[in-house]
């Protein structure tokens, strides 16, 4: 597992760097970019960690990056940092799947544990990512006709059922659900019937 | 006339046609080929007869000329007969100077043409004379020059010989008739006989001849030796020669007749007839260009004819002629196409005419007898008269008398005008103006034309009348407006010297102030081209006094709102600096954060930290240059507390919420105690407070019946240090809700609002250390009150 980083993004310089220099004492790996353009064009799928973002900046607004993260399938959890009276727009971002939002002037204390949870959320959902991505791997190594037998195994039917349907041997069924469990690397059925439902 | 309207088929004098001439050809030279003919006729029987009598004369001429011949012949021969005879006796000397002188007498008496007769020798002595009376010679006579010559010539030739005339004694031509005498063969000498060949024609040809011929003797040499003529002229065609028979000496005699009846008789026939040829064809031309110049007179009268005759039928005016009695005799078609009636219906009626509606006989009646005397006035009689279907129409009749061509009267011509439609457009035209007119008066700017050279008013319209006088019109207008009126400095161009071309252009456009009543008026002047082609000017002059007030009231406003606006900008920058403030002391506190993490956990650098905190002074420090930005803008904004009156302020603030109020009909009460001590208070601030809270309650009374829209303001002494002001409304009131956060900055129940009036007004109140409250009125409606410091007696 990769180490996480948080990624600000701020148009304030002193408020990047102030972030910057209270995350890395906390232990943080820290990127800041000074626009929403800025980190749409250093993005990439392997990041991992959260976004902690500012509402206000001129050009892109935080919540228009957020529409476009969403667009693109990014999996980064979204902090988002309101000013006064922009309590509506955080509300929107939230209502938009953000994770948090934080109000400023914040105490670290509430802006760390927040950080502590987006991080934790994110982790999970890599770590989901890529078991859902290694069975989906798996199935993609099973030829046809062990796809086929293992979808009918999935679905509950018997040996005797598969063969007649798929007009093979019971021989065959069973030789090719052996072949599908250790593909899978699966021992049991309940096993295979998990991972089949959590890729579908 | 009377003939024409005898028949009614018959066209009067003005329809009938001449007949058309025939068709001109080569006809008209027949005359003058005849004439030709004639002529030439007569001048060749005039020379044929002519020639018959040259004939005749020519015959008659050698008859006589043969009698002369031998006449003179027979005498000529007698002559030398007798000298012969004596020449033979002398010759055989039987002659005696005693016989000689006897028988050559009595010779001579005979003869008158001899004069003498001589004996002469040889030498040409003469040696007898005979009668020896004779004065032309005498005895011993030496004969000399020709005659001499003569004699010789004889003896010579020994033969008779006529000697060459001569100028004889008496200086008469005279010839001698020598006849020499030889004795064996010696001459002895010669007798000679003097002779006039003169006499010799005379005693011989009769006076008859002589009168018709004229007679020329010429000797060989065709010489003119003689002649008997007079000065009568001679025709040489009928002439004839005869030879005189003498000896050695070839005379003739030439006769030629006298013409008769003058030189110019022959020519005189050709001459008449040439004359009367001339005369006939001078005649003839002339009657040839009577003729022609009598056609194209007919022609030109035909056309002429033909004109008036399509004139009078293509007229769309209606003619009608009539006699002094007043029948009709001549309708033209238009007339016809215009009553409905043919013309049988109207030629020969006398009045009342079938076209006059009856309800019209005695006012028609009236113009026609009136017509009759002459007295038709000039501009025509306008009347209402009937077509044939009963439509009634009107007309302008035109009188003017008929004018034979002798000059006499004979009756009255009259041309009539459908004028219904002039009419129609006349009043409508009229109405039109009218309608012009009332628009012009019922405006309120003065208008009016003046001539652009002249200056003189053309045309004025009732504000401007009232403005400048109601004689304004054909005055002058430099004077008439001389109270408001552009300064000529100020005029585009130069009214005076606009050519037509220039038109329409504009003069003048602006504000100018009346001079009298002070008055101000909005000025558009232009120059166009009059309805009469001159260049004028017109000017429209509104009255803009109102609006200008209102336009000050606005700008005084306006001035106001500005100074108040630097209020309202303080409530929106505090919030907005409430926003920047943000940042820096986010900052600060993240800094310190990190430091003091790092210091707990004991790894850190030094230098790090040193660095951070000092990031974290540099935020403060733009903290710091926020706060004073915001203090720098309060210091401006200063308020300036003076001493005023109450109803001042009200008075003034009203003034800018009338428009508000007037456009919402929205009745404002002000009650003022008359005693009120006067405030301390900085003016525009508390105008501005007020203005404020006016218009809430003329907002808030939006939907309030118009009869129930009143605002009252009240003011009372509350205590000793202070004044309290209500503004109260009947509008819809407020929610319990509502009234304390409507002092909140950007609260608002408005659609457009700000939020930050309220809270402006009240931080203003509370800036005079008064107080600014809200509270719901009995009657519905809401009661914004507030206090302000009034002035501290001195005692």
């Amino acid at each position: 597992m990769t180490e996480q980083t948080i990624y600000v993004v701020d148009d304030d310089e002193a408020m990047r760097d102030s972030m910057t220099w209270l995350l890395e004492g906390e232990g943080y790996r820290v990127a800041c970019f000074a626009s929403a353009d800025a980190f749409l064009g250093a993005r990439h799928e392997a990041m991992n960690g959260c976004l902690v973002l500012d509402v206000r900046m001129p050009e892109m607004s935080g919540l228009e990056l957020q529409e476009k993260l969403d667009t693109l399938g990014s999996r980064l959890p979204i902090i988002f940092v309101t000013g006064h009276g922009d309590v509506p727009m955080a509300v929107a971002a939230l209502q938009r799947g953000a994770c948090d939002f934080i109000e400023k002037p914040f105490r670290n204390a509430d802006l760390l544990s927040r950080i502590e949870q987006a991080l934790q959320l994110g982790s999970e959902l890599a770590a989901r990512h890529r078991r859902d991505s290694a069975i989906a791997q798996r199935i993609d190594h099973l030829t046809q006709r062990e796809r086929e037998v293992m979808e009918l195994v999935v679905a509950g039917k018997l040996n005797k059922q598969i063969a007649d349907q798929l007009d093979i041997s019971m021989k065959t069924v069973e030789a090719h659900r052996a072949r599908v469990m250790e593909k899978m690397g699966v021992r049991t059925l309940a096993e295979l019937v998990r991972a089949v439902m959590t890729v579908s | 006339m009377a003939r024409a309207a005898g028949s009614a088929k018959n066209r009067p004098m003005f329809v009938r046609t001449p007949p058309r001439q025939p068709q001109q050809t080569l006809l008209w030279l027949a005359p003058y080929v005849a004439i030709g003919i004639f002529a030439l006729a007569m001048l060749v029987v005039t020379a044929l007869l002519q020639w018959r009598e040259q004939d005749t004369a020519l015959s008659a001429l050698e008859g006589d000329m043969h009698w002369a011949e031998r006449t003179i012949e027979a005498r000529l021969h007698a002559h030398q007969d007798f000298l012969s005879e004596l020449t033979r006796e002398q010759e055989f000397r039987q002659l005696t100077y005693e016989s000689f002188q006897v028988r050559a007498a009595r010779y001579v008496r005979d003869n008158p043409e001899i004069t003498a007769i001589v004996w002469v020798g040889t030498d040409g002595k003469v040696e007898w004379v005979s009668p020896h009376e004779a004065t032309a010679v005498f005895v011993g006579e030496q004969l000399t020059g020709v005659r001499l010559a003569a004699l010789e010539e004889a003896l010579r030739i020994r033969r008779p010989s006529f000697s060459p005339d001569y100028g004889d004694a008496s200086l008469r031509r005279a010839n001698d008739l020598i006849y020499p005498v030889q004795r064996g063969s010696s001459d002895i000498g010669a007798f000679s006989a003097m002779m006039s060949l003169e006499a010799l024609l005379r005693v011989t040809l009769p006076a008859t001849f002589t009168a018709r011929y004229s007679l020329t003797v010429v000797d060989a040499d065709n010489r003119e030796v003689l002649s008997n003529s007079s000065i009568s002229p001679t025709d040489r065609k009928i002439s004839g020669t005869i030879s005189l028979d003498l000896p050695n000496n070839r005379l003739g005699l030439d006769i030629v007749a006298y013409r008769g009846g003058g030189i110019w008789a022959p020519f005189v026939p050709a001459a008449l007839i040439l004359v009367l040829t001339l005369i006939a064809t001078t005649t003839l031309i002339q009657l040839r260009r009577h003729a022609r110049r009598r056609a194209e007179t007919e022609e030109q009268l035909r056309a002429a004819y033909a004109f008036r005759l399509a004139m009078s039928q293509s007229l769309i005016t209606g003619l009608r002629a009539i006699d002094l009695e007043g029948r009709i005799t001549f309708v033209n078609d238009a007339f016809c196409r215009m009553t409905g009636f043919s013309e049988s219906e109207l030629v020969g009626v006398k009045p009342p005419y079938p076209y006059w509606p009856p309800e019209e006989f005695a006012q028609l009646q009236i113009n026609i007898d009136t017509a009759l005397a002459g007295q038709a006035p000039a501009s025509g009689f306008e009347m209402r008269i009937m077509r044939k279907n009963g439509e009634r129409f009107d007309v302008r009749l035109y009188f003017s008398p008929l004018i034979a061509t002798d000059g006499k009267q004979i009756g009255w011509m009259a041309s009539m005008n459908d004028i219904t439609e002039p009419k129609r457009a006349r009043v409508e035209l009229e109405r039109a103006h009218e309608r012009f007119v009332t628009v012009i008066d019922g405006l309120d700017s003065a208008v009016h034309v003046a001539d652009a050279g002249s200056r003189e008013i053309l045309f004025a319209n009732r504000a401007f009348q009232s403005v400048f006088g109601f004689d304004a019109i054909g005055r002058d207008s430099a004077i008439v407006t001389a109270a408001c009126r552009p300064p000529p400095e100020a005029l585009v161009l130069d009214p005076a010297g606009l050519s037509p071309d220039d038109l329409p252009c504009e003069l003048f456009d602006g504000e100018i102030q009346h001079l009298m009543s002070g008055h101000w008026y909005h000025v558009h002047e232009r120059a166009i081209r009059w309805v009469d082609g001159r260049t004028v000017r017109v000017q429209i002059a509104a009255d803009i006094t109102d609006r200008k007030h209102i336009d000050e009231v606005n700008l005084q406003q306006q001035k106001r709102l500005e100074q108040t606006s630097r209020l309202i900008t303080m409530g929106e920058m505090a919030s907005s600096l409430a926003h920047e403030l943000n940042q820096p002391l986010s900052a600060i506190a993240n800094y310190c954060a990190g430091c003091v993490k790092r210091m707990h956990s004991g790894n850190y650098q030094l230098d790090d930290l040193l660095a951070a905190m000092q990031k974290a002074g540099e935020q403060a420090e733009r903290a710091g240059k926020i706060i004073r930005r915001m203090r720098d803008m309060v210091k401006k904004s200063d308020p300036n507390r003076q001493p005023v009156h109450l109803a001042q302020l009200i008075d003034e603030a009203r003034a800018f919420a009338d428009i508000e109020a007037q456009r919402s009909s929205t009745q404002l009460l002000i009650d003022i105690p008359e005693n009120l001590p006067r405030i301390v208070v900085d003016r525009i601030m508390i105008e501005q407070v007020l203005l404020n809270l006016i218009k809430n309650g003329i907002e808030a009374m939006h939907d309030t019946p118009v009869e129930h829209r009143r605002l009252s303001i009240r003011a009372r002494h509350l205590d000793q240090r202070q004044v309290e002001v209500t503004v109260a409304d009947r509008g819809h009131g407020m929610a319990e809700a509502d009234v304390e956060k409507i002092f909140t900055p950007f609260y608002t129940t408005k659609e457009e609002g700000m939020g930050i009036g309220l809270a402006i007004c009240r931080s203003i109140i509370e800036f005079h250390q008064g107080r600014l409250w809200v509270e719901p009125r009995r009657d519905g409606g809401t009661v914004f009150r507030f206090t302000v410091p009034i002035e501290e007696e001195d005692d």
